[in-house]
């Protein structure tokens, strides 16, 4: 009896073991794959925040449908508009926002099935800092009974600091393991990171 | 369709109809004078120029309280946007003697928060602006640490992490009580945990009530906010906001309101405001502090 119970908590392990690096394996291919439009939608979407703060969502699954929210001093726009829309040109020039760059970005994230794009606050030792956070929610996670269907890759502006496993840690001499939106993120390379989550923001 | 931006004159439209405990030049004016606190014992990992500093911004920016990234303090940030407006002396002073004394007085409560919360206070971490506000999370963590409803019931105690929590979770008649014991407030609520609202025209209502006093909408924020695709959303609601304006045009409702420590615009259509909509609660000023 004892004997099978080591048995079934071995192979338990070696499950978890094996799902951890499938995982990782996953997560890490599609980023080679997509790695140029990951980039490219990064440094736009940098560029773009530095002219006026915004956001883009998609809300459907099919990606037909975006949200934008435009960040002014005193207030958050928030609209939602279909793919092909006229109005979308309207908006993005009243707020004085480059409207080819956005529509391009709109255009790389849907090549890629990228859901949500954000720049993030965190904070070390009191300082802000800020990191581009981008969701994607490819076809692979999209079957039934799977919770977790959304990559998350984040950019970050410095390199980071890793575990052994290659968690990020919040800082060198700590070994507390840095949480982004309550998730664990994993090293792609020194200023990129993943996870998948539940989630996409 | 894009609408116009609110302007500084509609902003004060917004607030002209309360009546104010406390002025935010009484609040500016308190605080000034104190330049220096001396460290407390009661919260440890709180520094009193990092604190000050917090108490200083919820004065100037009452905006800017942020309940963080993944808590469940959003009924408290909005029970926070009503004290900051109505009574930010009463705030000040609040927050003053809980820092030096540990305990303090607030409206018809008295709070001692256990020894769990000054311990967590001002060392939560991953919480975007929050972990910088030591003040707020000692008000935050406090409020939940006195306040029980009863989805509170099987999480009484506070462990590292319960801010994301049931423990911290605010049902619809512990937000109302919250509001009637702590603030000079006459609070008429209308809505529960589970069931809508029975209203035939939801805009009517709310716009009619906005003509003074706060107006408090808790609502379902996976509509609002949506965090996945799935098709199965629970129908609860989970989320507090304060609405600051609301118009009409057509078919197309267009609602300006307070939460994440800011204001934001957004347009819908009147069904998916009544699918959203769980409770609101209006809170207007009691009158020559009338019982």
């Amino acid at each position: 009896m004892m004997r099978h119970r080591n048995l079934y908590q071995i192979l338990f392990a070696a499950v978890i073991f094996w799902g951890c690096n499938s995982t990782q394996k996953i997560v890490t291919t599609y980023y080679a794959e997509n790695e140029q439009v990951l980039n490219n939608i990064e440094q736009s979407f940098k560029t773009l925040y530095r002219q006026r703060p915004f956001s883009i969502e998609f809300t459907d699954r099919s990606f037909n449908f975006f949200s934008i929210e435009i960040m002014t001093d005193s207030l958050k726009y928030i609209y939602e508009f279909g793919i092909n829309e006229k109005r979308i040109k309207d908006t993005l020039l009243k707020y004085a926002l480059n409207e080819e760059g956005i529509l391009d970005i709109i255009t790389q994230m849907r090549s890629i099935q990228c859901t949500w794009i954000n720049n993030l606050d965190y904070y070390v030792d009191q300082e802000k800092h800020s990191l581009v956070f981008i969701s994607m929610r490819p076809v692979e996670l999209s079957k039934p009974f799977t919770n977790k269907k959304y990559y998350i890759i984040t950019y970050f502006s410095q390199p980071q600091y890793f575990d052994n496993e290659g968690k990020l840690l919040v800082k060198k001499q700590m070994k507390r393991t840095r949480k982004i939106n309550g998730e664990i993120f994993w090293r792609i390379n020194d200023k990129v990171c993943y996870t998948i989550s539940a989630r996409f923001r | 369709m894009v609408i116009d931006v609110v302007s500084a004159s509609d902003e004060i439209h917004l607030k002209n109809d309360t009546t104010p405990v406390s002025t935010q030049q009484q609040a500016i004016d308190f605080i000034k004078k104190i330049d220096t606190l001396i460290k407390s014992d009661y919260w440890p990992h709180i520094r009193p120029k990092t604190f000050l500093e917090n108490i200083r911004l919820n004065i100037y920016k009452p905006l800017s309280i942020y309940e963080g990234v993944s808590t469940n303090f959003c009924g408290y940030a909005a029970l926070s946007y009503i004290l900051l407006h109505d009574d930010p002396l009463q705030y000040a002073k609040f927050m003053i003697e809980l820092y030096e004394h540990g305990e303090a007085t607030m409206g018809k409560v008295f709070f001692h928060p256990s020894p769990e919360i000054e311990q967590a206070a001002g060392a939560m971490k991953f919480k975007g602006k929050l972990d910088i506000s030591p003040a707020d999370q000692i008000w935050f963590l406090s409020l939940a640490d006195h306040f029980k409803g009863y989805l509170n019931v099987f999480d009484k105690h506070y462990d590292a992490g319960d801010e994301d929590k049931l423990w911290a979770s605010v049902n619809y008649a512990k937000f109302n009580r919250m509001v009637r014991e702590l603030f000079n407030e006459k609070v008429d609520a209308i809505g529960s945990d589970l069931i809508h609202p029975a209203i035939n025209d939801l805009y009517e209502y709310i716009s009619s009530k906005m003509k003074k006093g706060t107006m408090v909408l808790y609502i379902n924020n996976t509509f609002l906010y949506k965090k996945t695709h799935s098709a199965l959303k629970l129908a609860i609601p989970t989320h507090y906001i304060i609405l600051e304006r609301i118009s009409k045009i057509d078919d197309t409702i267009t609602i300006v309101y307070w939460d994440y420590g800011g204001r934001s615009l957004r347009q819908l259509t009147p069904k998916f405001l009544k699918r959203i909509t769980y409770g609101i609660s209006h809170c207007t000023k009691k009158m020559n502090d009338a019982p």
